[in-house]
């Protein structure tokens, strides 16, 4: 399988270099890169070169505040369009006019666009879907393929904020990689032929993450966890009323969130309000060690989110055997398999979620271990970097 | 010699927000003179009894102001800059902008200086060095749940709240919830938000295109998370599974999280959301619907709830906060706990069979109540008496 695509560029547009935490894109880029593919990551700013991804970085150019620090580049973005890659110049102009775009737009992207405008490249893949955002044209204006990752917040979400936002996208021809069945669907419900939808699901270091010799723990103590950022997309207001109704039934139990955020203020608040707050610790961000060792100590894994493009951290629950509950939001009832590798449950049901964790919670061990020898299987199997790798291979090849 | 009481109202911010200016416009009418400190946005058209010391936000603008009152203090009351500069020294509080905040205090020197956001109150107790009295407002998040979230918070208030002289709450409930972080009983006097009650009788109707059978719902606020629009959502999803007729309009917009939540319980026929109308215009909205609902998590005693009732409009209120010192469920409105989906649903179905009589006389009960509690000469006076207080 090596070198055979050797000779393919990819170009990654991304709105920052990928963080530690962010290992999809950092799994991906390694995987291309040791299957001979050049990779090049564009990103907003950055400031310093990242330990641990060696692909080239391009940066675009800062327009600085000021109105002096932006009239400067933006000259010097013209200069460029006109004299270092001018036929490309103008036919990103005269796409955008056959788009529609008004004169000020057209000149407004093309200036933007000018550090993309000289790179020779068979694939600009756009990590995100809001990322292709008036730059539609790119990839035709340079003679390459244009490729989209939609990762759920910006297919679900972006669309509300900004109406509208992917017509011009949607009538491009462009290959759509999407992180589960149900965002395909969406997709196609966006008049986009099934065949320029690939879904490629995320994977996670099934080494890190391996199970050891599992057996479930006793279901004396209910030790609830979940890692999210305190975001409202988790649903974690719903969590805390599910168990504030476990806790109305006297029953004991500790829930540990791994994760920060905006809304930690709102989340604290809501604990103390349903007289929980003694039950929630809200543990902040924390090293992967430490991630890895609070779901070793833990014997139950949420994931109640209103949105999740899949739910890496689900996966990583389940390949350590963690017998999990999650909402049937996005790709989450992708990512467990209802009473099979754990409980899918409907979401903004704080009732059904309550129910969900004590028959869990309940279960009689041979069948906890069942679910969870079979979730360890299949998470092993299926969400592999190697296959993940692949499957981007083939998205790339044809 | 003038010996009016010199009041400084301080929020940080000219104008503040409505109900701080109606506070500093009632106290206006009586034999005092209010001084108004920090950044000004916009010169309001004030009685003269009340001066404007503030500062525009530019750096040249701060600059000159600074000197202003630098001179002024250097050449008149140089020991008292001294000993204001090794307080804020002690406290490293050695920024150009601390000395913006705190100069023109002490140049003008009020009798009282009123602290309306109590997060602010570390800046201030410097004041009772130079025998002002200190006054800090109760109100809000500021207490009922921004120290529970943050611990040092809750420290600074334990550090600074037994230095303050008097403290002013906007209901019972923030002044218990005050005592916690070491205010003490008997500093704190209860002064409820007061209005003017002509402002809601005469308000007209808004022209309804709503059908008759429709049951007509507002809530006004923008969309916080402590607003609790969220449990309204899934309270009217629950309705509208019962085949309930409605619409429920929400003055103030939606917020992504709002907006999402509308799309996938399929509401966005039955929901209105308003973005910014004038004050008149949202009365009048209130005064055309059937039900005022205020699903919040947390409130002092929220003001709209006031202003319904004094139009007396039918409410319905969480009963989280001072809300019931308000709202006397099925007496002059309706409560239902916080948090509680099912129970705002039945309740709101409740509302709309009840009969013209029925509403009438709780509305009725709830005009009473104001008139009792919540005018603004009640509340100016009940001010003026705290700012007495010795």
């Amino acid at each position: 399988m090596k070198h055979t695509q050797s000779s393919l560029k990819i170009g990654i547009v991304l709105s920052s270099i990928p963080g530690y935490s962010e290992t999809f894109f950092r799994n991906k880029i390694k995987g291309l890169q040791s299957n001979g593919l050049d990779v090049t990551l564009y990103v907003d700013t950055f400031s310093e070169v990242p330990q641990n991804l060696s692909c080239k970085i391009v940066s675009a150019p800062s327009l600085g505040n000021g109105f002096i620090s932006k009239t400067i580049v933006s000259c010097v973005a013209a200069l460029k369009c006109i004299c270092l890659h001018p036929k490309r110049s103008l036919k990103h102009y005269n796409l955008d006019k056959a788009d529609g775009l008004p004169f000020k737009h057209r000149i407004k992207n093309l200036l933007l666009n000018q550090y993309l405008l000289n790179q020779n490249l068979d694939w600009l893949h756009f990590g995100y879907g809001m990322l292709a955002n008036s730059r539609e044209n790119v990839a035709e204006a340079i003679g390459c393929k244009m490729a989209v990752s939609f990762r759920g917040f910006d297919l679900y979400l972006s669309p509300l904020k900004h109406k509208n936002c992917y017509k011009v996208l949607f009538s491009k021809k462009v290959k759509y990689h999407v992180l589960s069945e149900k965002m395909k669907h969406t997709l196609i419900a966006n008049h986009i032929s099934e065949e320029r939808i690939h879904v490629i699901t995320p994977a996670i270091d099934i080494n890190l993450f391996a199970s050891g010799d599992h057996t479930t723990k006793a279901k004396e103590n209910l030790e609830i966890l979940c890692i999210s950022r305190l975001h409202w997309v988790k649903g974690l207001n719903y969590v805390l009323e599910a168990l504030a109704l476990l806790k109305s039934d006297n029953i004991d139990f500790k829930f540990t969130i791994i994760g920060d955020g905006e809304e930690r203020e709102r989340l604290v608040f809501a604990a103390y309000q349903l007289g929980i707050l003694d039950h929630v610790t809200f543990a902040g961000k924390l090293s992967q060690t430490e991630v890895l060792k609070a779901l070793k100590q833990s014997n139950l894994y949420i994931q109640y989110s209103i949105q999740e493009g899949f739910g890496n951290a689900a996966l990583e629950a389940q390949a350590l055997g963690l017998p999990c509950v999650v909402s049937d939001a996005d790709g989450l009832q992708q990512n467990v398999l209802h009473e099979k590798t754990g409980l899918v449950v409907p979401k903004r049901n704080p009732k059904a979620l309550a129910r969900a964790i004590l028959e869990l919670h309940n279960l009689d061990s041979e069948k906890k271990q069942h679910m969870a020898d079979f979730a360890i299987q299949r998470v092993r199997n299926e969400f592999n970097v190697e296959k993940q790798t692949a499957l981007f291979l083939e998205f790339y090849s044809n | 010699m003038n010996n009016k009481l010199k009041i400084a109202i301080y929020s940080g911010e000219i104008p503040s927000t409505t109900f701080i200016e109606r506070l500093i416009q009632g106290l206006s009418h009586k034999n005092c003179e209010i001084l108004l400190f920090g950044r000004v946005k916009k010169k309001p058209n004030y009685r003269s009894n009340i001066l404007i010391k503030g500062y525009k936000s530019g750096r040249i603008q701060k600059g000159i102001y600074l000197v202003y009152y630098s001179v002024l203090l250097t050449l008149f009351r140089s020991k008292d800059k001294q000993k204001l500069d090794a307080i804020l020294k002690t406290n490293n509080r050695t920024g150009m902008y601390d000395k913006v905040k705190c100069y023109p205090v002490l140049w003008h020197q009020p009798d009282i200086f009123h602290v309306q956001w109590a997060k602010g109150i570390h800046e201030w107790d410097w004041v009772k060095a130079f025998g002002m009295k200190l006054i800090v407002s109760l109100r809000g998040a500021h207490i009922n749940y921004s120290p529970i979230a943050d611990v040092q918070l809750a420290e600074v208030y334990r550090t600074h709240f037994p230095n303050v002289d008097a403290f002013h709450a906007v209901s019972e409930a923030i002044a218990k919830e005050a005592q916690k972080y070491g205010a003490q009983k008997d500093k704190i006097k209860v002064v409820y938000s007061g209005l003017d009650l002509d402002v809601f009788n005469t308000t007209e109707m808004e022209p309804s295109s709503q059908n008759d059978d429709t049951f007509n719902v507002i809530s006004v606020g923008r969309p916080h998370w402590k607003k609790g629009y969220g449990y309204a959502l899934d309270a009217f999803k629950l309705l509208k599974d019962q085949n309930f007729k409605f619409t429920y309009t929400i003055v103030g917009g939606l917020n992504l999280e709002l907006e999402y939540q509308l799309v996938e319980l399929g509401l966005e026929n039955d929901v209105i959301s308003i973005n910014h109308v004038p004050f008149h215009k949202v009365q009048q909205l209130i005064k055309s619907s059937d039900l005022l609902l205020l699903p919040s998590t947390e409130e002092g005693v929220a003001n709209v709830v006031l202003e319904a009732m004094a139009a007396q409009k039918l409410v319905l209120t969480t009963n989280c906060g001072g809300m019931e010192e308000a709202v006397i469920d099925g007496e002059n409105g309706f409560v239902v706990p916080i948090r509680n989906v099912q129970q705002m649903a039945k309740k709101i179905q409740e509302i709309s069979l009840m009969s013209e009589t029925q509403i009438k006389n709780l509305t009725d009960n709830a005009l009473a109540t104001i008139k009792k509690q919540h005018t603004e000469n009640l509340m100016v006076e009940g001010m003026f008496d705290l700012y007495q207080y010795k």
